[in-house]
This record gives structure tokens, sequence and C-alpha cells, in this order.
């Protein structure tokens, strides 16, 4: 057949233009997936103030998650030991290493020692840790093994999916009203 | 352009929503430790609560302060006080809102020229010390007026008084009762309003008293009301010339002309004392003494039908507690004296034997002047007589009338302070500001009643740079002597109560928030002489001529003092529904008299008396009577009556006239009418199957342990909205303004619609969501936003709202509120979030929720001990608030919870039951 359709007139803009649209979307798919990238996978590690070894305490010294973390059997929040905690030892023991004489240094000063957070819920979500541990939860399920970490990571997503799906298979609420505020 | 090209446009636009969804978190990112572990009771994440006392107006409820991370969230009343038997009225509910108001004054301010510089304590009281040395040199009075004060704080002031010789003048109040008190002085020599016993009356008569909104002790009354007609089956009829709250919300409500009290009152008392009950009640000569008023002329006077009267006599002869309460605008005119002194020789006869008027329980209004001792100020400032003026807690210059011209002679004090948290009108016009601290503050008490201490508490450290008054007295006075009472405020309270309480009083002070001392019960008799004399004196008058003006208090704003607080410009008053502005009210037949309707500016005068206001049509109000709530007036009452020294509220011979300007006014209500609705059913209604059965396609719901549901109970419900104001800050809903209201974005979660028939009758309806079982707002959401929960719930689901309205759209009770903006709370607003409830942002929904979070909380509280959740363990902010328990909640599904029992009486009912949407709130019909 030698005869083609006529082009009509234009078609390269068209085309130019088409190839705007998609390259702007390809663009845009990108965009997302490093932002994805960077804040998940590459993000930078979190520094906390004084190098807290979990291996020393949880697991050599074998003290229990709410020696410190008191609040996990009474309230919604685990919470970070008192300073007085970590002084009730620290105050004679091990004053001579580097990070020691930090935790003294906050307590000479008295300033609070701030912690970078590791596990973190949005302001919407309500979630307490004494229902959890009453319903014999073990730390090391959402926290993973802590005792063997020398600097705390969060092991677990912390998603509303993952959250769901251990309450589906264990017969807890799954009303949304239970964790949404 | 075609429709691929269309297409093609909007994948274009779509794509860049997606990067403008990557939001950072606002979360918290930092987790900081305590040095200390916190004190018992005192964790993150748990709340703590702390006993006080209310102080927004003179009545002092006792409250109890919810802290949530060492702020105070929450006000509730406290259960045992004696005052508000736990509950709290609107104005109490938005205290919160003056102690983080953006307003609040935060340093001391000196005045230069027209505005003000900040300057340091220790300069104010420098200045303050040295312009009162210097004073005393030029032979002028230095002097102090405050509000009203009890407790330690006013013996401290008198202490002050006398060591620094300040001359400490009578309290200043609005609302002083002054012919009240002057009334009970003369009959029985006690100066005191005494505290009456509604609580054992089965008869109750007030005349002009509005016991419902700013008469004395408005939450306690209310309460007792409500327990009184449960009990004893009160009946309680009003007589008042205009329509208020509290007349609306009485069994009988009699209209007089205004001015007519005391010729009505006379007539009662002239046909009582020849009665056999009370033939001995009043010595002769008092009987002769009094003027005689035929039946006639006390029908011609007041208006009303003779059998009205008839009927009044006979049922206050035939009750075994009959108890009569005059005051209020009845008082507040001129001869109010006459009417006061009346009705409580009505007292004398009908309710004294019985005990109903306790004088050793006395309200605390011991040392309250009147406005004849501001204008003795007025005079003095003038004869240039006044050093320095310490205005604290009051504002004579709102409250005095405009022809004094009291704040320009302030200026002429030698130096003017006013202590006050926010500024007022008195406080533009003085030299020096200095600036209080709040009640959740600081420690303090106070002594509502004779003999019951109240505890002050602070919930949180200042959050501004302010004091206390008794702490700027004590150094006043070391500044001045050289000594003072105690290094501290906080010292002189220790040494004081160590001095008034034992030991375990002084812990229950502490612990329960007030102690009760035993005061013993004496008898008081009538000094006849003096009375004789007085009744002598009364010359029966006409009534006012029409039309009148009623200037009434208001129960938002009390004397005017609370309306700087956005909350309660937000809630609408009960009868007219007005939100932000003012408004003068008057009946429709009036208003087409006039020519006027919502909204177009009426101008009333007279002599020297202004006010110009957008009219606003009230169904129930007689004709001939406008109706200007205290915040309309610009400046001050009109006048006052020379021999009682109160503020004139009820002026005859007005004129009025359109000026041709419309305002436009936020009214929320739609329609005054049900139209037919049955919202409050009428007899019609009752008439069984009224509406076609409705059968469901939907499933029956199947609830398993818990079915929560509410029973309103709309006779006991006076249209107070303690219950609105309580929401509001227990789920931190937004205030939007006038101008959203004005475009019908409202945002309450409960409403008051007030109803009326067509006599003028009012009766009032709480809505809030129904959280029916087949919710019209649930199957239309496209996100699943709004769904059942398994406890009978409807709940919104915040994250998932993208804000199609549709629920709104098909809620036949229009309950639903749509964020139209992010609303933003300007520092230090935002403290006062519950952090129970999530924020809420643009473009979501939200409605009442049946305060889950005190749901969850309970759930978490039994859970913990293994068990359901017990009746009465969850009460909802607004039941809990109520001052008349109106609301109950609880679980349908225990067959013995209160709610229970509630529906099943004759008088339930529930809104639109014909629609299908079986609610789980369930209203009992007032009749």
């Amino acid at each position: 057949m030698s005869d083609k359709a006529p082009k009509r007139p234009g078609t390269r803009l068209r085309k130019l233009f088409c190839l705007a649209v998609f390259s702007y979307f390809a663009l845009l798919v990108l965009a997302t997936l490093s932002a994805g990238l960077v804040r998940g996978f590459f993000a930078p590690p979190t520094t906390q103030p004084i190098a807290f070894p979990h291996t020393t305490h949880a697991d050599k010294l074998n003290l229990a998650c709410d020696f410190c973390h008191s609040g996990v059997k009474q309230e919604a929040s685990a919470g970070v030991p008192a300073l007085s905690v970590c002084l009730s030892c620290h105050r004679a023991i091990a004053t001579d290493r580097p990070e020691i004489e930090k935790l003294l240094g906050y307590e000479r000063r008295g300033e609070p020692v701030r912690w970078q957070r590791l596990h973190n819920l949005p302001d919407f979500i309500h979630f307490t840790h004494q229902r959890h541990i009453q319903a014999e939860q073990p730390c090391a399920a959402c926290h993973g093994a802590v005792e063997r970490m020398l600097e705390v990571q969060r092991v677990r997503s912390l998603k509303m999916g993952w959250c769901v799906s251990c309450h589906r298979s264990r017969g807890a609420p799954r009303d949304c009203a239970t964790c949404h505020k | 352009m075609d429709r691929r090209k269309f297409l093609q446009l909007m994948g274009l636009v779509s794509g860049t929503t997606l990067l403008s969804s990557c939001g950072s978190e606002r979360n918290q990112k930092e987790l900081i430790s305590y040095l200390v572990p916190p004190e018992d009771g005192v964790r993150p994440g748990t709340a703590a609560w702390r006993v006080s006392t209310c102080s927004e107006c003179p009545a002092h409820c006792g409250i109890t302060v919810r802290l949530r991370e060492g702020r105070a969230v929450k006000l509730e009343g406290n259960p045992d006080h004696p005052v508000s038997q736990g509950a709290l009225c609107m104005r109490g509910q938005a205290a919160l809102w003056r102690l983080y108001h953006p307003q609040r004054l935060r340093t001391p301010l000196l005045r230069t020229g027209n505005g003000y510089r900040p300057i340091g304590w220790d300069e104010a009281m420098k200045r303050i010390a040295e312009a009162m040395t210097a004073s005393a040199e030029k032979s002028r009075t230095n002097m102090l007026l405050t509000g009203s004060t009890s407790g330690s704080l006013a013996t401290l002031q008198e202490r002050f008084a006398d060591t620094c010789r300040v001359n400490r003048l009578p309290e200043f109040e609005l609302f002083n009762h002054a012919a009240l008190r002057q009334a009970y002085q003369l009959l029985y020599g006690r100066p005191r309003l005494p505290r009456f016993g509604i609580e054992d009356a089965d008869l109750l008569v007030t005349v002009g008293a509005d016991l419902l909104e700013t008469f004395i002790s408005p939450v306690g009354y209310a309460h007792q009301l409500s327990v009184a007609r449960r009990e004893k089956g009160l009946q309680w009829s009003h007589i008042e010339p205009h329509l208020s709250l509290t007349g609306a919300n009485a069994d009988r409500r009699l209209t007089i002309r205004p001015g007519s009290e005391a010729t009505l009152l006379l007539w009662l008392l002239q046909t009582l004392a020849k009665r056999r009950r009370y033939a001995r009640r009043l010595p002769q000569q008092i009987l002769d003494a009094l003027p005689k008023i035929s039946l006639a002329r006390a029908m011609d006077n007041s208006g009303l039908p003779g059998s009205s009267l008839t009927e009044l006599a006979r049922s206050l002869e035939k009750a075994r507690h009959p108890l009569l309460i005059t005051g209020g605008v009845a008082t507040a005119q001129l001869a109010g004296g006459q009417v006061a002194l009346l009705g409580c020789l009505l007292q004398w006869v009908l309710t004294v034997p019985w005990q109903g008027l306790d004088f050793d329980r006395a309200e605390n209004f011991g040392r309250a002047g009147d406005l004849r001792d501001l204008q003795q100020l007025n005079l003095s400032l003038q004869n240039d007589e006044v050093g320095v003026l310490i205005i604290s807690r009051t504002d004579p210059v709102r409250h005095s009338p405009q022809k004094w011209r009291l704040d320009e002679n302030l200026r002429r004090a030698r130096l003017s302070i006013a202590m006050t948290d926010l500024h007022t009108a008195t406080s533009r016009t003085t030299d020096l500001i200095l600036p209080l601290t709040q009640n959740f503050e600081r420690w303090d008490d106070v002594e509502p009643r004779i003999g019951i201490h109240s505890l002050i508490q602070p919930a949180m450290a200042p959050l501004h740079n302010t004091r206390s008054e008794g702490d700027i007295l004590l150094e006043l006075q070391q500044r001045l002597t050289g000594r003072s009472e105690a290094a501290s405020y906080e010292k002189y309270l220790q040494q004081r109560w160590k001095k008034l309480f034992s030991a375990s009083q002084l812990r229950a002070f502490i612990n329960k928030g007030f102690v009760t001392k035993g005061s013993p019960r004496t008898t008081i008799s009538l000094r006849t002489k003096p009375t004789v004399a007085a009744l002598r004196r009364i010359a029966p008058s006409e009534p006012l001529p029409a039309p009148a003006t009623v200037i009434t208090g208001s129960i938002r704003s009390f004397d005017g003092r609370s309306a700087v607080l956005p909350l309660l410009g937000e809630i609408p008053d009960p009868l007219t529904t007005v939100t932000h502005g003012n408004w003068v009210t008057l009946s429709p037949r009036l208003a087409s008299q006039y020519g006027v309707k919502d909204g177009e500016e009426l101008r009333l005068t007279k002599t020297d008396f202004a006010v110009a206001q957008p009219a606003r049509l009230q169904p129930g109000l007689p004709d001939g009577i406008f109706g200007l709530p205290i915040d309309s007036l610009t400046s001050g009452p009109p006048g006052i009556d020379p021999a009682t020294g109160e503020a004139l509220r009820v002026i005859g011979a007005i004129k009025a006239h359109p000026t041709g300007k419309h305002l436009a006014l936020p009214i929320l209500s739609g329609s005054p009418s049900q139209k037919g609705r049955g919202i409050i059913p009428k007899p019609i209604h009752r008439k069984g199957k009224h509406h076609a059965e409705h059968r469901s396609l939907y499933p029956e719901p199947a609830y398993r342990q818990y079915r929560w549901a509410m029973a309103i109970d709309l006779k006991r419900c006076i249209g107070c909205a303690a219950c609105v104001a309580s929401c509001y800050v227990e789920n931190s809903v937004p205030v939007v303004g006038r101008e959203e209201h004005l475009k019908g974005r409202e945002m309450s979660w409960l409403r008051i619609e007030p109803f009326y028939d067509d006599q003028g009758r009012a009766s009032f309806i709480p809505m809030l969501c129904q959280h029916c079982d087949y919710a019209p707002c649930e199957p239309v959401c496209p996100v699943y936003a709004a769904y059942h929960n398994p406890e009978g719930l409807n709940v919104q689901v915040y994250n998932r709202c993208v804000g199609t309205r549709y629920c709104s759209n098909n809620c036949p009770y229009k309950v639903r509120r749509f964020n139209w903006w992010q609303h933003k709370w300007a520092p230090p607003l935002e403290k006062m979030h519950n952090p129970d409830l999530a924020p809420r942002s643009k473009g979501m929904m939200e409605k009442c929720t049946f305060c889950i979070q005190r749901i969850r909380t309970a759930h978490e509280t039994a859970g913990k001990e293994d068990r359901l959740i017990r009746d009465g363990e969850v009460i909802p902010a607004c039941a809990q608030s109520c001052p008349t328990d109106a609301i109950t909640f609880g679980n349908l599904l225990d067959p013995q919870s209160a709610v229970a029992r509630l529906i099943k009486t004759p008088r339930t009912y529930r809104v639109f039951e014909g629609l299908g949407t079986e609610p789980a709130v369930y209203y009992l019909r007032p009749d």
C-alpha cells in the first residue's frame, strides 16, 4: 500500500506535549520514590545525648525493662527513667567513664536529658502500654531484642496495618475508636 | 476544550497534590526525662484533679480542676460542695478561657499619654508607695475599692486599711441586692441575704428574682429547684414584667406591668394577713400601717385578672411550705426599696414559720455597698479629696451612670490604680494597671456563705508576670509601715488557716476543697417599730408608663464581666439564640408597630439614656416592653434609685424609633416554632400511630456488652447551656466568631434549641448527635469515616474524612459540624486543648462523640480490673455540668443502669422517630 494516512498538522507538537506530560509524571513518581527512600532507609541515624548501652544493662545486668521504664504497667506511656533512677547506681558506679561523666554533668546542671525519640506515634493515636502489658505482650514483640542493641533502633514500622494485624490475630478490639482519638 | 484535553489537564493538576501531601510530622521528636520521678498522682499521660473554687461571679461554686501535663484543661463542679453540688454554669466552664486569654495583662502598665508602657513590679510598687505617703501630706485620703471579697483576703484588706491608713470603701458590685439587704436590716436587724430553703418548699413564688441567671447563686438555685420539683412536687410561679430564662422555666409565669410589683405585694400581704392561717403573724400595728389596696386597684395596677390574683393568694395560703423571693429587676427600679420591704415582710408571714430563711448560713454580701457609695466616691474625686485610689476586681467606670463622668473624675485622683486580669473600662482610665494572678494560679480562700470556707488552689504556676492581690497589699504594707502581716500571701494564708481550722478541718479543707463550720441556729424577730415607720412611708405608685425597658442580667456574661471571654459570645443566648453581638428584644406585635424586623436597628431614648441596638423579635415577651441585656448598654445604667442605691434597670416612657440601619445579627435558631415537627411532642404526636411504622432493610444491630445511650429529661432542662460550654471545653471545639455564624457555620457539638408555642411558652431541647442505630450519615460517607462501632456509637474517624460533607447533608438532626478553616488558637489558648482528643484540622467533619475519650478511659480502668464498666463510671462532659441533672448517660444493655430505667417511662420519646433512624438519645417530654 503506498497510501499513507495524511499526517495531521501539528502532530509534532502533540507528540511533544504527550512526552512532556509523561516525563512530568515520571519525574513525580521518581521524586516520590526517592523521598520515601531517603526518609525510610537512608534516614540519618539518631544520636542520643548519652550513649546508653542496653546490652550492659538489660542483658548483662539482666535488669527488667520496667525497672527504668516504669510507666509501662500503670499508664499510657512507658517513659524514660528520671535522672535519679540512673544516678541511684551511677553516682558511685563507673564514674570515670566519659558517658557517666556526661550523666553527672546533667545532674550538676540540673538539666534533664533530651533523648531522641525512636518510637513515635502521631498525635491522633491513643496507645496505652498498660493494656498491652496486661495482655502479656512481651516488650520484644514491638521493640525487638533491645537487650542485644548497643544503640537502639526501631525495628518495626509501627504503621497501622502492622498494629491491626496483631490485633486481628489475637482477638483484640479492632474498632477504629480504640486507637483513633 | 474537548474531553481529552480536560482529562489531560486533570492528570497534570493531580500530580502536584502528591507533593503537597508530603508534610512533616508535627510530633514530639524528643523524650525528655524528669530529674526526679514525679510525685504520686502526677504522671505524664494521666490526669490529676485539684479542688478549687470558681470566681467568675460572687456565687463562688466549688470546682475540681483537671490537670494534664501540668496544665488545667477542664473544670468540673465539686460534687460535695454546698454551693454548687457538683454542677458548674457556662460562665464557670468558660473560666479557663480567662486563664488562657491571649489578651491577659502580662506586666504592670503605666499610662503614658494615650497608651501604656510596661514597667517592672518594683517600679510600680515604688510609685504607689510614694504616692500614698505624699497623699497624706497633701491631706488627701487613700482609698481601696474592690469587688466582692471574702475570706482571708478580706481580713488582709482590713489590716492593710488599718495599718496604712487607707479608707476601705464598701465593695462595689452592680448586682448588689442593696434593696433586699436594707429591707432585712430594717425588719430583722440582719443586713444579710439569707439562704433560701428552696429544696424544702412546695410552693415558690418569685417576683423579679432571676434565680437561674444572675440572682445570687444561680447554680445552687437551679439544683435546689430541680430537687424540690422531683421530691417535693414544688410548684413555681414567676412574676415579672418581661420574659427571662427564669420566667420561661417556671410552672406559671404571670406578666405584670412594670412598676406594679409593690402594689401586688401589698395586696397579697393584706389578703394573707386576714386569712386564718396567718392571722397572728403580723402585729396589729403593722397591719394598721399597711396602706389599703382593693382587689380592683391591684388588678388595674398590675394588669392581672382578678382570678390570677385570688388564685395566687389561695395557693400561698394552702401551701405547707410557701416561699416568696423578690429581687432582680423588681427591686432595681424607683421604689424598689418598697418592693423589697413588702416582699421580705411576706417572707416573715409565709416562710419564716417553717424556717425557710437561714440567716446563719447567709450569703456573704457583708461588705457590699451600693451605688450611692460610688456616687460618694465620685463626689470625693470631684472635690480632689482622693489621693491614691486602688480599684481591684471591679469595674465602676462601666457600671456607673454616664452622667456622673466617673472616668473623667478618676483622673483627679493623685494616682489611680486598677488591679485586674484583663482590661476593663476602668483599667483603661487609670494611671497604673497591676495584673492579677488568676484563680488557677494562686492560693486563696473565700467564704461564699457564712461558715462555708472554700479553697482556691493553684493548678499551675502563673503564666505571666502577675501577682496576687494579697501579695501586692502585703508588699505595700511593708513599704509603707516597715513591717507586714506576713512575708508573703501564702504565709499569711497558712497563719490564718492554722488559727481558723483544727488539724482535721485543715486536712479536709485541702483535700475536699471546703469546710463547713457549724454555727448556732439563731432565731430572727421582727422589729415592729422601724417596720411600721417604713410602711407608713409607702405610697403605692402607678405602674411605669409603657413602653418600658427592662435591663436584664445575662446568663452569658453576668453583669457584663464575662463578655470578654470569646467562648461565651459563641454560645447562643438561650431565649434569642443570638451569639456574637448585642440586641434589644421586643414582641412581634410591637415590632410590627415600629415596622422593624430582626436586625433592624432601634434607638431607645429617654432624658439622659440612649441606646441603639438591632431588634430581635421575642415571642412571649409582653407587648410594651423592650428587653435590653446588660451588655447592650454602651455605658452604665441610666441612673440609680436614691432610696436604695440600686442601679435602675426598669425605666418607663421610653421613646423608640428605627434608625433605618440594618445590622446582621447572628441568630442560630432556624425558627422559634416547631412548625408541627414534633420535636417536643404535642398531644397530637402522642396519639399512637401518628407516623406509619417503619421497617428497616438493614440488619438489626447486635450489641454484645455495651450500647451507650443517653436520656435527657426536658422537664429538668432549664436551657442554661452549661452543658454546651462544658462540651466546648472538653472537646476543644473551636470558637469560630461572628462572620462564620452569620454564614450558619456554627461549631457547637451540642446546642440548646428553644421552641415557643403560640402562647409564647418556651421549651428547651438539647440537641446533639443522636448516635442512631441506622444513622443516615454512615452509608453515605465515601471513605467510611463515619461508621457504627460495636458499642453503639456513631464514630467519626477524623483521619479518613476527606470533607465531602455528605454526612452532614444526610443528617436529619443537623448535628454534624465541618471545619471550614484551620482554626488557629491564639496563644496561650492552645494549652487548653484536651490531649485525649485528636486535633481536628481543616476539612474534617466533627460531632458529638458521647465523650468517647471518657469511655475509652473507663474501658482501660475497667480492663485493668477485669470487669465491665459500671453504671455512672462514664459521665460525659455535658451530663457532668448540668445543674439540674437533666442528662443521664449509660449502658442500655445493663438492666440496672439509670438510662435503661429512664427509657421506659411514659414520657419517653425520640426525636423524628418516624424516620426510622433509631436514635440512642431518648428524651423525656416536659409534661
